[in-house]
């Protein structure tokens, strides 16, 4: 018998559901599981009906929000309704898990354990089956992992330790930039870091982005393009594309690394000069 | 009157549906949801736009990153490099076909009951996105076009793999929806949906205005509407958006007439023969707007082709840009149609930010005088599901509709 999984959008831009369509493997997991309803590929319910579905695994999108609107049902209601029956609840995205961008909307959207940092009112209820995948979206292969896998090591937003321990400045192909304190000049260029002055969060950042690559090929800093910190409650922060400083120190430290032992080293890596490392990978002329 | 959900449209509907007897006379669509973007844009420095605004929309959310940074580019008078231009649309290309190609199969096929390889189809899926991730970085919600270019920065080496993976998704598409050159001798899947709509006796249904418009300008489509078969320019300037009671989003009309916008709108504006064929023979109904859709793809395989092998990568991928207050409005194609974004910038801070999707084009509401394009399609059907598959022929998006 398959298990079977209910796919629940709350408010949602529907990004989690699309990243999902990019699992390689789909084929093969579509084998073991069975979706119910799933809100992009064929599936035997329709909205009005989930509510009396019998179902093993309850996946969230989208943050929750009371007055909302699901089919004949309150968005708020129904999901509590769901995730009461449900064996395994998997929020699947940052709304769903902190909830996310349209929270700088609307202040009484929630994730399903956290409310930001806070625990929710729904923590207590179910903080003991649910599987936190934040990430704007959430990559496809965290989000499979999450549903075919019962057992995680998780972190203290019920995060999997086995994909949020890494940070996503682990495996970016600018490490050597970074170590050497070699700045990007400007956007657009395959050369240096974007930590100093593009706004890279990726040394705060949990996440398996540099190693487990978007759309088997890239990732956003590989492509030039800083992170923004998608996986964690503070997403979105302001000021996205440009890093804090404190009299030109970052105001945030890649993590758990102490400021002096930050600046020791960002000294003494500064006061070499790299050629390699300065000029242009490949020659213009 | 009977309310109906309309629902696997990126989100939900309501239809409202007036009948007299079995005839539907009327009907009305009620997008139930805001999310409020407009509102946590108001007051932030103008780049953050360029992280929120993808999130409009997990489908077309590229298209809303480029359309933010061309309107910002705009206020602050900046000229992107020919690279950084071929490079946005090699991506925006990209994502309007994988557009196309789940609609064609998840809604059409799904909805009209056709078998299909969902193997095969949901390996070109990944192959696009994979294409269009070697240059963004990710599909969806990537934020690399920035104000004066985008952040990648190519070498031929990307270039090849790009090459690579854009005949890979040329064979497949061949393979799976057959070769269009010509429309009297249509193959594999694009057959079997011309025969399933003549056996069902759609061929005819879901006609509307015949009205098609444009608004923006790129290497595929101009800025052209076409009215009683005359073709003119378009302005952005006289467009008119006025709120409805009880539905979040907005109606829309240009010169004070519903237009249909979209990939038939976009190939009608061409001389095309293989498209011409089908309008001659079925009008705007949903069989011409279906294959104008799938159609499309072949076009833009072909743009890919084309600026792959022209970009000439010794361009800078930005330009200095420096920010300046002032106002701006621009269109850009995404997968529905035309997409509009208008800003406003006040001392740095984004004052006003105005966005009109293509569905709202498509699916306003208007009177029984002026029905909308979506009104005058379905008026006298009689079937609820022939009135959905109608709805579905216009690849409706609900998200980007109640940003
Ligand atoms: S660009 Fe970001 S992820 Fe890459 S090395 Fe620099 S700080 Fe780390
Ligand atoms: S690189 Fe950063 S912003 Fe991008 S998806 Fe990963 S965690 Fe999110």
């Amino acid at each position: 018998m398959k298990a079977k999984i209910i796919w629940l959008q709350g408010v949602t831009c529907n990004g989690n559901s699309h990243s999902f369509l990019n699992l390689p493997s789909l084929a093969s997991l579509l084998q073991q599981f069975e979706f119910l309803y799933h809100p992009l590929f064929p599936s035997p319910l329709q909205l009005m009906d989930l509510h009396t579905a019998d179902f093993d695994i309850l996946v969230v999108e989208g943050g929750l929000k009371q007055g909302w609107k699901k089919g004949d049902k309150d968005l708020y209601e129904l999901f509590f309704h769901l995730a009461q029956k449900a064996k395994k609840i998997v929020a699947v995205g940052s709304c769903a898990v902190f909830g996310g961008v349209f929270k700088e909307f609307d202040p009484t959207i929630t994730g399903v354990l956290f409310d930001k940092t806070k625990k929710s009112k729904l923590y207590e209820h179910f903080f003991n089956k649910t599987v936190n995948i934040p990430g704007c979206p959430a990559h496809p292969e965290w989000i499979a992992f999450a549903i075919e896998n019962d057992s995680f090591s998780l972190d203290e937003y019920h995060r999997p330790k086995e994909i949020f321990a890494f940070t996503v400045h682990s495996g970016c192909t600018r490490n050597e930039y970074f170590e050497w304190k070699v700045d990007a000049k400007s956007f657009g260029t395959k050369e240096g870091c974007l930590f100093y002055e593009q706004g890279c969060q990726a040394p705060f950042t949990h996440g398996s982005c540099n190693r487990i690559l978007w759309n088997e090929i890239n990732s956003k800093t590989r492509s030039g393009t800083p992170c923004f910190g998608c996986t964690e409650p503070t997403f979105p922060k302001t000021g996205l594309f440009h890093t804090k400083t404190y009299m030109g120190i970052p105001a945030n430290m890649p993590l758990g690394v102490p400021k002096r032992a930050y600046l020791t080293i960002t000294g003494i890596a500064k006061s070499f000069q790299i050629p390699r490392l300065t000029r242009k990978l490949i020659d213009e002329n | 009157m009977r309310i109906e959900l309309l629902e696997k449209i990126e989100g939900e509907a309501f239809l409202k549906f007036q009948k007299d007897k079995k005839i539907i006379t009327d009907v009305k669509v009620i997008f139930p949801h805001y999310r409020g973007i407009e509102e946590i844009l108001r007051g932030r420095n103008p780049w953050d736009a360029l992280v929120i605004n993808p999130r409009i929309c997990g489908i077309c959310g590229h298209a809303h990153l480029q359309a933010t940074a061309m309107v910002l580019e705009s206020i602050f008078q900046i000229t992107i490099t020919q690279k950084a231009q071929k490079i946005r649309e090699i991506t925006r290309f990209c994502e309007i076909i994988q557009n196309h190609i789940k609609w064609f199969y998840l809604v059409i096929f799904h909805e009209l009951g056709i078998l299909y390889d969902f193997t095969k189809v949901h390996h070109l899926i990944i192959t696009i996105n994979k294409l269009l991730a070697l240059f963004s970085g990710q599909w969806p919600h990537s934020s690399y076009c920035v104000i004066g270019g985008v952040t990648c920065d190519p070498t031929s080496f990307e270039i090849y793999q790009a090459k690579t993976l854009i005949r890979q998704i040329k064979d497949q598409f061949i393979q799976l929806i057959g070769e269009l050159h010509d429309p009297l001798n249509l193959t594999n899947d694009l057959q079997k949906l011309y025969h399933t709509l003549q056996e069902k006796e759609l061929l005819l249904v879901g006609k509307s205005h015949d009205r098609f418009i444009t608004f923006s300008q790129d290497s595929h489509v101009s800025n052209i509407k076409l009215l009683h078969g005359q073709k003119r320019k378009t302005k952005l300037t006289l467009i008119e958006e006025n709120e409805q009671k009880r539905s979040y989003a907005k109606n829309v009309t240009y010169n004070g007439k519903y237009y249909e916008t979209g990939p038939l709108a976009r190939l009608m504006q061409q001389t095309d023969p293989f498209i011409r064929y089908f309008h001659r023979r079925f009008k705007d109904s949903i069989t011409t707007r279906i294959i104008a859709r799938i159609y499309e793809v072949s076009l833009l395989i072909e743009k890919i082709i084309d600026h792959l092998a022209t970009i000439d990568l010794s361009q800078p991928s930005v330009v200095e840009s420096k920010m300046q207050d002032g106002t701006a409005i621009i269109s850009i194609e995404a997968a529905r149609g035309s997409l509009i974004h208008q800003a406003t910038i006040h001392q740095g801070k984004i004052e006003t930010y105005n966005i009109i999707t293509p569905t709202q084009w498509n699916l306003s509401n208007g009177t029984s005088q002026n029905p909308s394009v979506i009104q005058k399609a379905i008026i006298g059907t009689s079937d609820e599901k022939i009135a959905n598959l109608i709805f579905r022929s216009f690849d409706i998006c609900s998200v980007c509709t109640t940003h």
